[in-house]
């Protein structure tokens, strides 16, 4: 998919997410479902092409579009800086008897997730990364990260690692968090 | 071994004696201390130097809670509970201050509570507990709990996750009105220059939606026009407001300052650079992310003084996407001119600053250990730390703010 295909693809989801968030009842429980639903299912492919247009090539450094990307690592995911959690905010579910896309015996995984876009410097590709929270028990609190990669602000809430990302599951409290590949954006 | 005893156990009666004479003597000499009742103080009234410090309690944020604090003697007068990501607003030297959380009715499960608690401000005594149709849930963001410049009206950032605004009013505590905001989010009260009032929030797409607000009429909605990127260089939410002007001051990831006058169709400004005015070259966006330059970050990441139009922001030396790094050094703005007034270091790398409102004004920071540090805002010199106030400090709200 070029760029500029994706970009408007880009724009007609945000429309219609937008139209079906503003003609939506929010108090219809069905409804919240499934907008919850749409957008998570259609929020991966977003990220995708912001970050092909955020960083030209010409900016990259040994191939990595960021910082983040250009000093991770690929071999240990109970670290901060290990590769897939370049926009991770929170506890790593991997240290808290999860795993990097498992979550920990007694919580719950949210159907919804935030989206990021990580380079991973093994095969120098880039995968687009679902943050999925784990949900249920208090903050399990061993390793915290806070990856900020095209972290945004909550008025572009698919891509904000500050929001509570348990909608949709029996309980709203936050455990940790999982980075699962659900792409490739290379 | 029996005659050896005997001796101590003599020698002890005589010992014991001694001192419980010399017991009684004093108590001859000193009056008896009085029983007492047991009672609850009351808060003095309020200087512009009382302020409110959030602890979000991360490593368990049901436990949240907000101290009040004597900046002045640097010393806590009180507490309240602020359960699960709460936000908090009003006025310490108000009657009343507001705290919207969330809690379970068996602590991480059962039925779930949004609450909107009214505290009286010198009893922290609950004045009312009005349960909301829902809040947003999300690491806690000034601007997701407004109060309007008069006082009247409360506003709540709800996200469910459809994007909504409830409208409380603060006599009745009863939600008023919710207002759908489709694609927006965040509250920035205002009061135009025709005294009309309402809110604006930050839309996706970078632009703004105007809600305003009359008696007994349905809320009116308008769209000002994107006037940045938010892939490319998005502004913070935290970025700093005054309601009773009706002027915002949003700062980019990148360092530039959009000025916006808040109405029912809000007006933006030119926007200026904070490295410029320090002689540097502005700060690159997300376009060039590795360029390393002094940029702003952090959580409350900058403050304004209303009535001499100075801003402080946290400043710090990083690449682009670092936007949530701790600041090193405090920038003073005059944004009138706009230039740079000084650059104030930090007692120890911080993810808040804030300031008070008089003439005489204190600035506050943080750090990760929970301290809390107080300087004097003309010299920039440090006048208090209290040490371990809290566990996740992230949030300040003094007088008049």
């Amino acid at each position: 998919m070029s760029q500029h295909k994706s970009s408007t693809f880009d724009r007609l989801t945000e429309r219609f997410l937008r139209s079906v968030a503003g003609h939506v009842s929010r108090r219809n429980l069905l409804s919240r479902l499934g907008l919850t639903l749409t957008a998570s299912s259609a929020l991966p492919l977003l990220p995708w092409a912001k970050d092909a247009e955020a960083t030209p090539l010409s900016h990259q450094k040994n191939g990595a579009p960021t910082p983040f990307g250009a000093s991770a690592q690929t071999s240990d995911d109970q670290r901060c800086d290990y590769w897939r959690y370049c926009a991770i905010d929170g506890n790593l579910c991997s240290s808290c008897g999860g795993g990097v896309h498992s979550c920990p015996p007694g919580t719950e995984p949210s159907p919804t997730s935030w989206i990021g876009t990580c380079f991973n410097p093994g095969d120098k590709r880039s995968y687009i990364i679902a943050y999925r929270d784990c949900c249920g028990q208090d903050s399990c609190n061993q390793v915290n990260c806070l990856g900020t990669d095209g972290d945004q602000p909550s008025y572009r809430p698919q891509a904000n690692n500050d929001i509570i990302w348990c909608f949709g599951t029996s309980s709203q409290v936050y455990s940790c968090s999982t980075a699962a590949i659900v792409g490739s954006a290379s | 071994m029996k005659a050896t005893k005997a001796g101590a156990f003599v020698a002890c009666l005589l010992v014991g004696g001694a001192l419980i004479g010399g017991a009684s003597h004093v108590h001859a000499e000193e009056p008896v201390l009085q029983t007492e009742q047991s009672d609850t103080l009351t808060l003095p009234p309020a200087g512009p130097h009382r302020v409110l410090v959030q602890d979000a309690v991360y490593e368990h944020a049901k436990d949240g809670r907000i101290y009040v604090v004597d900046a002045d003697k640097a010393r806590l007068m009180g507490m309240v509970q602020a359960a699960y990501n709460a936000n908090m607003a009003g006025n310490p030297a108000a009657k009343a201050f507001y705290v919207a959380e969330t809690a379970w009715s068996h602590g991480n499960r059962g039925t779930k509570a949004d609450i909107l608690a009214t505290y009286d401000s010198r009893s922290l005594a609950i004045v009312n507990d009005e349960e909301l149709p829902g809040r947003a849930l999300v690491t806690p963001k000034a601007h997701n709990l407004q109060i309007s410049a008069d006082g009247k009206k409360i506003f709540v950032y709800d996200m469910t996750p459809g994007n909504a605004v409830h409208i409380i009013d603060a006599n009745t505590h009863k939600v008023e009105t919710s207002v759908d905001i489709a694609g927006c989010s965040l509250i920035y009260p205002w009061t135009d220059a025709n005294r009309q009032s309402g809110f604006s929030s930050i839309c996706g797409n970078g632009g703004l939606v105007n809600v305003s607000l009359k008696a007994n009429a349905v809320p009116t909605l308008t769209h000002t026009a994107p006037f940045f990127s938010p892939d490319i260089d998005p502004v913070f939410e935290n970025s700093p407001e005054a309601a009773a002007d009706g002027q915002a001051w949003f700062i980019t990831y990148s360092g530039l300052v959009w000025p916006v006058a808040l109405g029912p169709d809000s007006t933006v400004g030119t926007p200026f650079s904070l490295q410029k005015l320090a002689g540097q070259k502005p700060g690159s966006d997300a376009k060039n992310p590795f360029d390393v330059a002094w940029r702003p970050g952090g959580w409350q990441l900058a403050a304004f003084h209303r009535k001499t139009g100075h801003l402080f922001v946290l400043m710090h030396r990083g690449t682009f996407w670092t936007h949530k790094a701790h600041g090193q050094e405090i920038w003073e703005v005059d944004v009138r001119k706009p230039a740079l007034i000084r650059r104030i270091p930090v007692p120890a790398p911080t993810s808040l600053v804030g300031i008070t409102q008089d003439a005489e004004p204190l600035i506050f920071t943080s750090d990760d250990q929970g301290d809390f540090f107080i300087l004097d805002a003309k010299t920039g010199h440090l006048r208090h730390k209290m040490p371990h106030l809290g566990s996740s400090l992230i949030y300040t709200l003094s007088s008049g703010e």
